[in-house]
């Protein structure tokens, strides 16, 4: 009796296991088309309102789903209060900080992170290329993703069910 | 003035100068930042440099040269973080910041088509303090009250950079404003009061954050911050409908005809120009009409620096009216 309960157990907690993992896949190229959004207004906000930085940010996080609204929010707040922050600094720190609560990936993080060493600190034609080069990394990104999507949604739903049943199998 | 201050610099800037000496630190008037050049202030016309314990030496060797990480960290928290929202002030070569301090700033100049386009690679920083003095024209507003008709006469102040011109016109434009200058007649102050315009093209007279004044320029005063001259002294006289109206640092030609235009319009006008003295700026070309016309009644010419600081008054033939020395003109 206690061993069919254990066996069952199993099989629940890797099923859940697998649908988790489903779901970072099928998350991932909704975070970065996400993402993409929020620059393309940051570079509007930029190339033709010439908004300061911390004020589209806070524009951008009124946009945004969770957790990006709160990347952008903690980035804004960081720069409007304290004075002796780099932009650079900031957008390294928080981005590090928040990227485990996203599905996103390595990729997609080196992009953003390259974006702190321009972010604010050239003209608006400089800026406006840096950001249109971000979005293009972005969206070949998302491209990707959206494969993988295809490919392992559905698998690591299932394989995380048989993956338990082999389990309970084996140990039997 | 030092909180202010210490709210644009980056930390060990701000370290270094709040270690300074009480004297020097409130008679600072500028402070030249230079990457890999030692840190200058400039205060009662002389000049020191500054040691990483916040004393004044005059060896370079010995004093505190700001990195490049220093200047770029200063120009982030000046512009904001944002320094695409500035090409216009690049343009120009200097930002105004909160406070009212004018920072100028040198670097490399990017050209479009013969036109400076923006500054980029910049290393040089020079922050001038701006500071209130109340007070300063109390004794300059007797001779420029005409009397006839209660208001003031046409005005040019004329004065080297550093001399207090912009103090002294920010002082007058309180006063007019609130009608305290001393008078003949019995009114009482509060009918006296003009209805002031100052088109504050460098956002230095009355150093506005966000379209509000910080220093105090009067009670009837209107500002148009960040205005370019000869354009917003004519929207000042379309819809402002102003008694007085301030500018300062006249010298191109529209700037000229715009003042002509005020002082048709029936408005008296109080501007400033750079020069030694009158002839200087009687020289200047752009300039040239206003005295043609000879439309100023009034000439206030700034001299030295520091506590040498005076003011002569001159009358439209160039008459000299008064001069004052000493303490009364210690202002900056």
């Amino acid at each position: 009796m206690i061993k069919l309960v254990g066996a069952v157990l199993i099989i629940f907690a890797s099923t859940l296991f697998g649908f988790y993992k489903a779901s970072l896949y099928a998350a991932r190229p909704r975070q970065i088309r996400q993402l993409v959004h929020a620059l393309k207004r940051l570079a509007t906000e930029i190339g033709y309102g010439s908004t300061p930085l911390p004020v589209a940010l806070r524009k951008l996080s009124a946009q945004c789903q969770r957790p990006l609204d709160q990347m952008f929010a903690t980035i804004a707040d960081r720069l409007s209060g304290g004075r002796s922050e780099t932009v650079r600094q900031v957008w390294q720190e928080t981005i590090q900080r928040f990227w485990g609560q996203t599905a996103m990936k390595a990729p997609e993080q080196e992009t953003l992170l390259e974006l702190a060493s321009t972010l604010g600190i050239s003209d608006r034609e400089d800026q406006l290329k840096h950001l249109e080069l971000a979005i293009t990394g972005l969206q070949h990104e998302e491209a990707v993703a959206r494969d993988e999507q295809q490919k392992f949604e559905k698998l690591s739903r299932s394989l995380g069910m048989l993956g338990g049943a082999l389990i309970v199998i084996l140990i039997y | 003035m030092q909180t202010t201050l210490s709210t644009i610099l980056p930390d060990r800037l701000s370290t270094i100068l709040s270690r300074l000496d009480d004297t020097v630190a409130t008679r600072l008037e500028e402070l030249r930042i230079r990457e890999s050049k030692p840190l200058e202030v400039n205060y009662d016309g002389r000049y020191a440099f500054v040691t990483p314990l916040g004393g004044l030496t005059m060896s370079p060797t010995e004093s505190y040269q700001p990195s490049k990480e220093d200047c770029m960290k200063l120009l982030d928290i000046v512009t904001n973080h944002s320094l695409y929202s500035f090409e216009e002030e690049l343009r120009r070569g200097y930002i105004t910041v909160r406070g009212g301090h004018r920072i100028g700033i040198a670097g490399r100049v990017v050209l479009d088509r013969g036109h400076v386009k923006l500054l980029r690679d910049i290393s040089g920083f020079n922050i001038r303090l701006a500071r209130e003095v109340r007070g300063a024209a109390d004794r300059v507003i007797r001779s420029l009250i005409d009397p006839a008709s209660d208001t003031v006469h046409h005005t040019l102040v004329v004065s080297p950079p550093q001399c207090g011109k912009t103090t002294l016109i920010r002082d007058l434009a309180r006063i007019i404003s609130e009608g305290s200058w001393p008078g003949l007649t019995g009114q009482s102050v509060q009918e006296r009061g003009l209805k002031v315009g100052i088109v504050d093209e460098r956002s230095e007279i009355a150093a506005s954050v966000a379209g509000v004044p910080t220093f105090d320029v009067g009670p009837r005063t209107d500002v148009l911050d960040a205005c370019p001259k000869a354009e917003g002294m004519m929207m000042m006289i379309r819809s402002l409908s102003p008694q007085v109206l301030i500018v300062d640092e006249i010298g191109r030609k529209e700037d000229a005809e715009a003042i002509q235009e005020a002082m048709h319009a029936g408005i008296r006008v109080i501007a400033t120009a750079h020069g030694q003295d009158i002839d200087d700026v009687k020289r200047r070309p752009g300039l040239a009409p206003l005295f043609e016309a000879g439309v100023f009644r009034r000439y206030v010419v700034l001299r030295g620096v520091g506590h040498q600081r005076s003011y002569h008054l001159y009358d439209r033939d160039g008459r000299s009216l008064q001069s004052m020395y000493g303490k009364a003109a210690s202002v900056r």
